[in-house]
């Protein structure tokens, strides 16, 4: 089993089709939505998939074919690492841990895997090295 | 060797063994000191103006001084900007060699007849340019935290609601008055690291103070500072960062690094204090007022373990200064001190020996005794 998170954009035309209840039923897959939001360019959902490596490629694929774009979430967070003093301003903001103070160098990591998207952790970024690009 | 490299020679030989081994003792920090500026001078121009009101990329600078002199604050914010440029970013794209736009108003004299001018700029144009920061390298911090409902926007972070996370700012071991604790080695001319560069200690620092209780050695409180000065052509944006601290303004990140010289044993003790034995206070800063309650205390270490214990409930912590920036600051001050590029330099005066340090009432003038 495998974790992935991806944004899932729909166009107003695809809207009414009832796709996270096709990837639960259809492929077997656990679904987290982390994030949702419509406007006038249609839907968007930023969302954990939780299955076999094969049947979320396969469930990825359904999505696809429907007409939703779908895009791998890491992404679209990003740290600059010229910017980045490793303070650790983001540690004890960051509800999914995706930064970590590393024991020997304290220089802070950032585990793109871990991360939700939530993007609290870009204001909290005093020198600016936080990006955040979804919607 | 560095402060944090010291301890472990202190714990298995002695301070008095150490003592003999060790002459320098190396510290650093990196961390957001809003009490920070620039002074510049510009040149003068054809035909001369003395500048009434200067901006530089947007962002006010004070010339209340000589026709163009001016000093570019930290904190200070571009105009219409909503907190997203300020002095402090000034100061950082000086460095890096940036072109800025100079725009200066005046209302004109004999002597100055120009009313107005608009040119660009940079760091190599200026004849002077100088940090000169009333206020840095404060021994000891507060913790913070927010007992509210809401988030809270501080000069110590992002503070979340329900005691949601604590935040610091002190490179502790590693932070230069932690090491020196009553200053008989940092004074007035003492040479230092300073944002890359080389700078010097001018003066006390504004709110220095003596009064706190002292654990350990070490005041358990915000106590002394250092006002510092250096040549700013000779810095490094790799030391000095322009920060936005979200919903409070403009601060600047500066790095600062002072040599301890190893005068005798006591001396030494002192440049082996570690984290577990540096104590910070606790404050809720959700409270508006100048005097909160500590609502209790925590060593660096237990802070840097990343949670604390507060009221029975595990909470985050963050630290808001670099220890990694301050560590790099202790080596290459260590560096250059061994190549022989840095000379320690003896202070020419002692900063004070007690202090305090005064709230500001509201008063009126006949409440005022003299």
């Amino acid at each position: 089993m495998t974790k992935r998170k991806f944004l899932m954009s729909f166009t107003p035309s695809i809207v009414n089709e009832p796709i996270t209840f096709r990837m639960v039923k259809d492929f077997d897959l656990m679904l987290n939505i982390l994030r949702a939001g419509v406007d006038e360019r249609g839907g968007k959902l930023v969302i954990e998939i939780e299955g076999k490596p094969s049947q979320i490629k396969k469930g990825v694929g359904y999505l696809e074919s429907s007409g939703v774009e779908v895009k791998e979430l890491n992404e679209y967070v990003s740290k600059d690492e010229d910017r980045c003093t490793s303070c650790g301003a983001c540690i004890s903001i960051c509800p999914a841990e995706a930064f970590e103070m590393l024991k020997e160098t304290y220089k802070v990591e950032f585990h793109k895997d871990r991360c939700i998207a939530c993007g609290l952790c870009i204001d909290v970024c005093s020198p600016n090295a936080m990006k955040l690009e979804i919607w | 060797m560095t402060a944090e490299e010291v301890i472990d020679l202190v714990e298995s030989r002695g301070a008095k063994e150490a003592a003999k081994e060790v002459d320098v003792v190396t510290t650093g920090t990196f961390g957001a000191m809003c009490s920070s500026g620039a002074f510049l001078n510009f040149g003068h121009s054809e035909p001369p103006i003395k500048m009434q009101k200067v901006w530089l990329n947007g962002v006010p600078a004070y010339t209340g001084v000589a026709a163009v002199d001016a000093y570019i604050g930290a904190t200070e914010l571009k105009e219409e900007d909503n907190m997203h440029y300020g002095g402090a970013h000034v100061i950082e794209d000086l460095i890096s060699g940036e072109v800025l736009s100079l725009k200066a108003t005046s209302y004109g004299t004999d002597c100055y007849p120009r009313r107005e001018i608009e040119t660009s700029i940079t760091l190599d144009m200026m004849n002077q340019a100088y940090l000169f920061n009333p206020r840095n390298a404060y021994q000891n911090y507060a913790v913070a935290t927010n007992s509210t409902d809401r988030i809270l926007f501080t000069y110590m972070g992002k503070l979340l609601p329900n005691y949601g996370n604590a935040t610091f700012s002190s490179a502790g071991q590693l932070s230069p008055l932690m090491n020196d604790p009553k200053c008989r080695t940092i004074g007035i001319g003492t040479r230092i690291f300073l944002g890359g560069g080389v700078g010097y200690v001018s003066w006390e620092g504004t709110q220095f103070s003596t009064t706190a209780p002292v654990k350990n050695g070490v005041p358990t409180r915000p106590s002394r500072s250092i006002a510092v000065i250096g040549d700013l052509k000779k810095m490094s944006t790799e030391y000095i960062r322009a920060l936005t601290l979200h919903g409070y303004g403009i601060s600047l990140a500066v790095g600062l690094g002072v040599p301890i010289p190893i005068l005798d044993e006591e001396m030494m003790e002192s440049v082996a204090i570690r984290d577990e034995d540096i104590f910070a206070p606790v404050f809720d800063y959700s409270v508006q007022s100048r005097s909160r309650k500590v609502l209790t205390e925590v060593s660096y270490a237990e802070l840097r373990s990343g949670h604390i214990e507060l009221f029975g409930k595990d909470v985050k912590t963050s630290s808001l200064s670099s220890y990694y920036k301050a560590r790099q600051i202790a080596n290459e001050l260590k560096k250059s001190i061994e190549k022989g590029t840095f000379l320690l330099s003896e202070p020419v005066q002692a900063l004070p020996s007690e202090k305090s340090s005064k709230p500001l009432e509201i008063r009126s003038k006949e409440g005022v005794k003299i």
